[in-house]
């Protein structure tokens, strides 16, 4: 089959779960955006956004990279792949300065844990001062600065029930409701941040749906359920009360021109579509 | 200051002579780039104790220091080998049993941690992570164990302070104290005779790291005519002067990668991370390739040619074109 110039949507089983993600994340992303990315699937969304819809956005890579144009797809934000073509290259402290300045549009960003306001954890199951009796994940790494300072953040996660929490175990990264230290109140993000206030997270896409938040509640709501789950199936997998009222069915499907990029042109090798 | 004249040592003598127990270490590199590794490995041969590291993130170097209990505190943000092992099994292993002390903050703190202490200021304002656990008094694990007294230098007496923007009416911002280490241990592509260093590609956060320890050891992959790394100093990274010990060391950050040398390992550190799901797992490997090598030279020779091949850097691309990364 000729999927290069084929600009139909494609069936069920033509794709995999993986593909759905990467073209559900590259279509957050506007033409001439400044994308913060980290490995996986972000550096796949923006890679693909690059090829259709947002040709001049710019990435950022935390290791310090920014608009590279690799010739290969990194394996990690550190990969000397990261700077082929770039703008400019140097570290950290460059980055995260241009983050914390107000440089970058969105985020795209993972987590082991969320709850219903996206709070997300990175660092640790259980009681925190208890480690005997927990379990440590890889650490907050970027992710609170990250999405600390973008003006949108989309999450990227693995739907499960246990994931899907009312309240995460430690909040690693901070979603529309927060505590605000050193009081430890919960109040609004926008109240939190006040003047170095500047948005949030506006999406969760998962291996089953995509979520969106209330901009007054700061709620999760389903805004869509990828093909072969049901509403019904979102539900049993959330460990919240979800509104699923305000969902609009279902998830666009990935055209096959966009898998042929994705395994062709973006990914060649199998390194993450495989 | 260091002798300008006589700067360069091997690897055990660069560990012998300028690390001790008890030391707060910071290193260059990335997760998986550009780690120090010949001297990690050498670390664990000396059987180096009660370590500190600082670090903005860690990865495979530091997994083999906690490993070998190398390690008695870990300040950082995250720990992993990227696509090759999404955790550190060794920390999570000796955090569980009590024989470790970890504390969090977030990528921006630790790397504003290390400029404060390359700036020679005692702390840096930021708004990165408001909202989160990460400032949560509670969770201050050095105060709660009783380690912010001020007894070590090298401790701030608190986490984390705020304070009023006293200039503009903006919010308040978070300050985060300096980290000042004893030593950075830097792995790079080419040091002068006399130590100005050149890193080439991104260069993460060498620059805070490299200046914010008292002491400083770069290792190279080549050691180059001081002459000829200045013909070009808009390139280099570190004066001269800041450098204390330079050792030469080809493939000194294998298993992870260096830019415009050498690729990541990738197999090589899956390997590992699989055995350090136990500590009879990672003894037996630390017996292998550490222990049972009398010196890195001979842990290359062990890797072989093949392998150190199949990972060399294109000169043209900087990185490999050879080694087989995906499923296809």
């Amino acid at each position: 089959m000729e999927w290069k110039n084929n600009f139909d949507l494609a069936k069920p089983g033509d794709f995999k779960t993986l593909d759905l993600l990467a073209v559900a994340g590259a279509r957050e992303i506007n033409d001439r955006e400044i994308v913060f990315a980290g490995t996986g699937l972000p550096m796949l969304a923006v890679s693909l956004a690059q090829q259709t819809i947002a040709p001049n956005a710019s990435i950022i890579y935390e290791a310090g990279s920014m608009d590279g144009r690799p010739a290969h797809l990194p394996a990690s934000v550190g990969d000397a792949r990261c700077e082929h073509k770039a703008s400019v290259s140097s570290g950290l402290m460059d980055v995260f300065s241009q983050l914390q300045r107000g440089a970058v549009d969105l985020a795209f960003l993972g987590g082991a844990e969320i709850d219903k306001y996206g709070n997300v954890n990175t660092t640790a199951v259980g009681d925190y001062m208890n480690p005997a009796e927990g379990a440590r994940l890889a650490g907050s790494g970027g992710n609170p600065d990250i999405n600390s300072m973008a003006r949108r953040t989309v999450f990227i996660m693995v739907q499960e029930k246990r994931r899907f929490k009312e309240q995460v175990d430690y909040i690693t990264s901070p979603g529309w409701r927060v505590k605000d230290w050193p009081s430890g109140k919960w109040v609004t993000r926008q109240e939190a941040y006040g003047t170095a206030y500047r948005g949030g997270p506006v999406a969760v896409i998962t291996n089953m749906a995509v979520f969106r938040f209330d901009e007054e509640t700061g709620l999760m709501y389903l805004d869509t359920v990828h093909p072969g789950a049901t509403v019904d199936d979102v539900k049993a997998s959330v460990g919240f009360d979800i509104d699923v009222s305000r969902c609009r069915g279902e998830t666009k499907l990935p055209t096959y021109h966009e898998l042929y990029l994705l395994y062709n042109i973006i990914d060649p090798e199998g390194i993450f579509v495989a | 200051m260091a002798d300008v004249k006589n700067k360069k040592m091997t690897v055990p003598e660069a560990v012998r002579e300028l690390i001790k127990d008890g030391d707060m270490l910071t290193f260059s590199g990335f997760t998986i780039w550009r780690r120090p590794m010949s001297m990690v490995y050498e670390i664990v041969r000396q059987g180096k104790k009660n370590l500190h590291l600082v670090e903005v993130n860690s990865g495979t170097h530091g997994e083999v220091l906690i490993g070998a209990g190398c390690v008695k505190i870990w300040e950082s943000c995250f720990m992993g080998h990227e696509l090759f092992g999404k955790i550190g099994a060794n920390l999570n292993r000796k955090l569980k049993n009590g024989e470790i002390i970890v504390e969090d903050y977030s990528h921006v703190h630790m790397v504003m941690r290390l400029a404060a202490g390359a700036m020679g200021v005692p702390f840096l304002p930021t708004y990165c992570a408001l909202g989160t656990d990460i400032l949560n008094p509670e969770y201050d694990v050095l105060g709660k164990k009783g380690l912010r007294d001020g007894s070590n230098p090298r401790i701030p007496t608190e986490k984390f302070n705020y304070q009023d923007d006293p200039f503009y009416g903006q919010r308040a911002v978070i300050n985060v104290p300096a980290a000042r280490p004893n030593v950075c241990i830097a792995h790079v592509q080419q040091v002068g005779e006399e130590g100005t260093v050149k890193v080439m590609g991104q260069r993460y956060s060498d620059n805070e790291a490299m200046k914010a320890a008292d002491k400083l050891i770069v290792v190279a992959e080549e050691i180059v005519p001081e002459e000829v790394i200045r013909q070009d100093p808009t390139a280099n990274l570190i004066p001269h002067y800041l450098v204390d010990a330079i050792v030469e060391q080809p493939w000194g950050a294998h298993p992870t990668g260096c830019f415009g040398y050498y690729e990541v390992d990738g197999a090589f550190i899956r390997d590992f991370y699989s055995k350090t799901k136990t500590q009879e797992g990672f003894d037996t490997w630390a017996e292998e390739w550490i222990l049972g090598c009398g010196d890195y030279n001979e842990y290359l020779y062990k890797l072989g040619f093949n392998r150190l091949d199949s990972l060399r850097a294109n000169a043209a691309m900087k990185y490999s074109l050879r080694v087989k990364r995906g499923a296809r």
